[in-house]
């Protein structure tokens, strides 16, 4: 396997929300160059892990390391900065706005205009509509058009394109095939190893063991907050991981008492 | 095809309702009231108020655009009157101001502050703050009021600040244009303008994001803090005196105005020139009983008619322009 500096590892992670123990004791390695499926039931604490890592949630106890660094504040806008792009299932868009300020909030070009900093409009329209029409934004709707009038895969579009334009070391892609039509998904597959073939870390959350079997280089499973398997892809099938996720973890525990 | 386009002209700009209705009651109160109305005096007086109360509407639309609200503006405006005139008389206006503006801040960053840290819903803490200034400035004046001699009225720094008119409208109303354009500005091509609405239209989506969503909400406090402190001020400086009760209940006034100017109060959607036609739109309606002798008691009761078919207007035309 991989012997380098993992660039993101996860250390005896917990996470609790009030009564609740959200994420309990996972400790994983990611390292930059690999596919990784994170694989689950609902409820298992995947979205609940990737969202430590893009800076939603601060982890109770635990430890996460960037590129060697122990992180020590969590916030979305650090963890963009440090170039972890997430594509999520229900946040990242806001219907108001158009989609090319959709595409570029919270990391606006600007042109000093007497020192103020002003939108730089040619710039966001020609960038994010170059890249979203590639995904399968129709040619009718304009970039200037909001959100809210877009389909459910146009609206992945401008989350994966977003995700692809900026330069990024981690792409994080949570359930990103849902909404999507089969030619769709097949793209968001392809360009999933495109990043990966860039060197970048890709992550890679679904329900689908099959699908992402396909995939990525790495399994890792969770049930219940916390990770039974971590296996690679070359070593287990796709058959093998569903039964452990069939069985919940109880397969993984007989295998390691053996 | 015209259909269409007229679609995502609705779409795009929420004030045409208000622009319509503007236009339609310019008309019927020009045709109904035998030029006590549509007058050259009148129209300034209309214009004077229009401003007070628009630089006030500009930042709440703020705030609403954020998903908050602020009810405390009328005692803000209050607090900001009384400061410059205890000031004006003593130093020179223009500091007057500037410590008016900055109580105005103040107060703002006390309810921004309060509605971040706390996350208790802003309507609350407005509501406090609305009652805690308001009983500060009547505890505090005892009564009384302030007030500025005739013969110190015409200094440069009393009249630039709404003292006076300037070709035949009070200096006020230019205040309103400069504040409108500097806003729409940062409003519409700034990343701060950006931020402040992917809040308002979701909160979740800009913190994913990176957007700090707790500063832009405390920003659009503090602007609407200084907008509401400035507007006393002008006021203050065109009425010569100012007593406890300046600007009760001007924030339903500005909140209504809001409302007819298209802002949907559950945030990400505002419109600033909409926000300033639904002033002009409240100013002409009072100013339209006055002059056609109607009791003025009858105001509060139309604006709430006019509200509630304004907001129903609204969402009808909204509604339209959404569908395919």
């Amino acid at each position: 396997m991989n012997k380098q500096t993992p660039l993101i590892q996860i250390k005896n992670l917990d996470l609790h929300f009030g009564a609740f123990h959200a994420l309990k004791n996972v400790s994983v390695d990611f390292h930059a160059g690999e596919l990784v499926g994170l694989v689950g039931d609902n409820g298992a604490g995947k979205t609940t892990l990737i969202r430590v890592l893009c800076g939603i949630h601060t982890p109770s106890a635990g430890e996460v390391y960037f590129d060697g660094t122990r992180v020590k504040t969590f916030h979305p806008k650090l963890a963009i900065d440090q170039g972890i792009e997430t594509i999520q299932q229900s946040v990242g868009l806001c219907d108001n706005l158009s989609i090319a300020r959709n595409f570029y909030l919270g990391r606006e070009p600007v042109k000093r205009f007497c020192g103020l900093p002003l939108l730089d409009f040619a710039k966001m329209r020609e960038m994010s509509g170059r890249v979203i029409r590639q995904f399968g934004l129709r040619e009718n709707v304009s970039v200037d058009d909001e959100v809210e009038r877009l389909s459910g895969g146009e609206r992945q579009s401008v989350k994966i394109g977003r995700a692809v334009e900026f330069k990024n070391r981690v792409v994080i892609m949570d359930e990103p095939t849902n909404h999507l039509s089969v030619r769709e998904r097949e793209h968001v597959n392809e360009l999933a190893l495109q990043l990966r073939d860039q060197g970048l870390l890709v992550i890679y959350i679904t329900h689908d063991i099959f699908q992402v079997h396909r995939l990525a280089d790495r399994i890792v499973i969770m049930e219940n907050g916390e990770k039974i398997e971590d296996a690679s892809t070359e070593t287990m099938s796709a058959e093998a991981l569903e039964e452990v996720i069939r069985q919940g973890g109880r397969i993984v525990e007989k295998r390691d008492a053996v | 095809m015209l259909k269409s386009e007229i679609k995502r002209l609705v779409r795009r700009h929420t004030e045409i309702g208000i622009l319509v209705i503007s236009l339609c009651l310019v008309l019927l109160f020009t045709l109904t009231s035998e030029g006590r109305w549509a007058n050259a005096y009148n129209i300034g007086t209309i214009l004077q108020v229009t401003a007070t109360l628009g630089l006030m509407t500009l930042g709440v639309a703020l705030v609403i655009g954020t998903g908050e609200i602020d009810i405390s503006v009328g005692s803000t405006f209050g607090i900001g009157a009384l400061i410059y005139l205890w000031f004006a008389v003593r130093i020179d206006p223009v500091f007057a101001a500037l410590l008016a503006i900055g109580a105005g801040a103040l107060i703002g960053a006390f309810n921004g502050i309060l509605v971040t840290r706390t996350k208790t819903p802003s309507l609350i803490i407005t509501l406090g703050s609305l009652m805690i200034f308001r009983g500060l400035a009547i505890a505090l004046t005892d009564g009384f009021s302030f007030s500025v001699p005739y013969k110190e009225r015409d200094g440069f720094s009393y009249s630039v600040l709404g003292g006076t008119e300037f070709l035949g409208i009070n200096t006020g109303f230019y205040w309103l244009v400069a504040g409108l354009a500097v806003l729409l500005i940062a409003l519409k091509m700034t990343p701060w303008g950006n931020r402040l609405l992917a809040v308002g239209g979701s909160a979740a989506s800009a913190h994913s994001r990176g957007v700090r969503v707790e500063r832009i909400k405390l920003s659009a406090f503090i602007v609407c803090g200084v907008l509401a402190a400035f507007a006393g001020t002008l006021e203050a400086s065109k009425l010569g005196f100012a007593d406890g009760s300046m600007g009760r209940l001007m924030e339903l006034q500005a909140i209504a105005a809001c409302v007819l100017g298209g802002c949907v109060l559950a945030g990400g959607r505002i419109s600033l020139p909409g926000a300033v036609l639904g002033a002009f739109v409240l100013s002409s309606v009072q100013s339209y009983l006055v002059v056609t002798g109607v009791r003025p008691q009858w105001f509060i009761f139309l604006l709430g008619l006019i509200v509630v078919f304004a907001a129903l207007g609204d969402r009808t035309l909204r509604r339209w322009s959404l569908k395919n």
